[in-house]
């Protein structure tokens, strides 16, 4: 009895070693899996806590008028419900527009996603798009909302993407300063208590012409973020304790927190590549490519 | 049935803790639904099902988060592995000392993984820091376990399913 459980015991230490020394690929490919199985459930609840606010919003909005006004008619209580729905529908209306404006105006080629969830442990500040490799999203491009850029992709699965915001301790962007074109390196400081996230741009010469209110925009240093997006506004200014740089506290254009719906810039390479996949996924293998050689 | 109820559970688990954004007080600790399904395990089944839910539980999280996989698995076995050297000492069916558990557990997990990210170099962590997010998940674990217990237990007693605690 003893023996059997000290099998299990090793067996078990085994398994968690083999789990936690699996290569690099492998690990990535049943992350992948696992992500893709559950987006589909993750995207439907998603959808209905959506859903469920908002009726819950109109329940109230006609509870709020049952106190108010006991007195009105059941036909005004429809019409003002008509009205809501009405707003509702022009408030959509007038996102939508917005945001295919900005897909127009934008030159890199946009893959529009859903945020679906956000990272499960709490360790890294981050969020995951319905769309993956499968609709052209690679690892490492920006990710933008019509008010700014939010982050990067990080892990990037057949219909998933994850997206380390720009508030993450490990997520730094080379920025500069539209008014001077003063160049530094911007860096995520987590959330306080209650509070909105935070970054720090450091890095700017003692001197440099630095003011509380300039834009904050992407420099394209780096070949990882494109030029000229737009990330914050400079908060406060601040001698560096070593005294020989300036730094500058960012408040992020886009509310990292609330976004619903997202960009992914990709590449007209990534497009190409998702096309490919999509083909021959459809057709099957071309013929030379059948057993990994070419002809 | 039993494998299959707890499997729903995790699955359950996992979605949820994804849609609940993290605790934005005392350290940002998240919602511990998948440990809570694995202390589930621990308190009221057999080893073996404690194990697998180790296991999958960490792997599912893990795969949800940019954790490298097996971590969350270390900390569940853990965190796990003491409620179950723990259990017979503690009366499981009562919602103060389940509580009490849950904290403990919840704590303990994510000081595991803590030390587990930082000596991986993935997190820049302070020991304050630490244990300030120690307390938030003690916290949640405290008012979250027994609630989850709550609600699982209540699904096994209406598809069947006997307490199966070794």
């Amino acid at each position: 009895m003893k023996d059997r459980r000290w099998i299990a015991l090793c067996a078990i230490g085994l398994i968690v070693l083999a789990t936690l020394n699996l290569p690099d690929a492998a690990s990535s490919r049943v992350k992948g899996a696992v992500r893709d199985g559950i987006s589909p459930l993750q995207a439907a609840l998603r959808g209905g806590v959506r859903d469920l606010r908002e009726i819950i919003r109109y329940i109230r909005g006609i509870g709020d008028l049952a106190l108010e006004n006991r007195a009105l008619s059941e036909e005004l209580v429809y019409l003002r419900g008509e009205m809501r729905i009405a707003r509702e529908l022009e408030r959509d209306n007038r996102m939508l527009r917005d945001l295919l404006g900005f897909v127009q105006r934008f030159p890199n080629q946009l893959v529009s996603c859903e945020v679906i969830g956000r990272d499960s442990t709490g360790w890294w500040q981050t969020v995951r798009l319905d769309k993956g490799a499968e609709a052209g999203v690679a690892e490492g491009r920006a990710v933008i909302t019509p008010d700014g850029l939010i982050g990067r992709t990080v892990a990037v699965s057949g219909r998933t993407a994850d997206v380390l915001l720009l508030s993450d301790p490990t997520c730094q962007v080379s920025v500069r300063l539209a008014r001077s074109g003063v160049l530094g390196i911007m860096q995520g400081l987590g959330a306080g208590p209650g509070e909105q996230p935070a970054c720090r741009m450091d890095y700017m010469a003692r001197t440099a012409d630095v003011q509380q209110g300039d834009e904050v925009v992407t420099s394209g240093m780096g070949g990882l973020f494109p030029k000229g997006l737009l990330v914050g506004r400079v908060a406060r200014v601040e001698t560096d304790p070593s005294g020989l740089y300036q730094r500058a506290w960012i408040d992020i254009a886009a509310d990292l927190g609330r976004a619903e719906y997202a960009f992914v810039a990709a590449t007209e390479a990534d497009l190409a590549a998702a096309a490919k996949g999509l083909i021959e996924e459809l057709t099957g293998p071309s013929p030379g490519t059948i057993g990994g050689e070419a002809p | 049935m039993t494998l299959l109820s707890l499997l729903f559970w995790l699955l359950a688990g996992g979605t949820l803790q994804v849609l609940m954004p993290a605790w934005r007080h005392m350290g940002q600790p998240s919602f511990p639904f998948v440990l809570g399904v694995v202390l589930y395990a621990a308190m009221a089944k057999k080893p073996r099902y404690f194990v697998a839910m180790a296991l999958l539980g960490g792997i599912l999280e893990d795969s949800l988060s940019l954790a490298p996989l097996g971590f969350s698995t270390c900390a569940f076995l853990v965190s796990g592995g003491l409620a179950v050297l723990l259990r017979a000492d503690f009366f499981a069916h009562k919602a103060t000392t389940v509580s009490v558990f849950g904290a403990l557990c919840a704590s303990v997990s994510t000081g595991v993984m803590a030390a587990l990210l930082h000596a991986r170099g993935l997190v820049t962590l302070t020991l304050g820091g630490t244990a300030w997010r120690m307390a938030g998940s003690a916290v949640l674990g405290a008012i979250l376990v027994p609630v989850l217990f709550g609600l699982m237990r209540g699904l096994e007693r209406r598809l069947g399913v006997g307490e199966e605690a070794a």
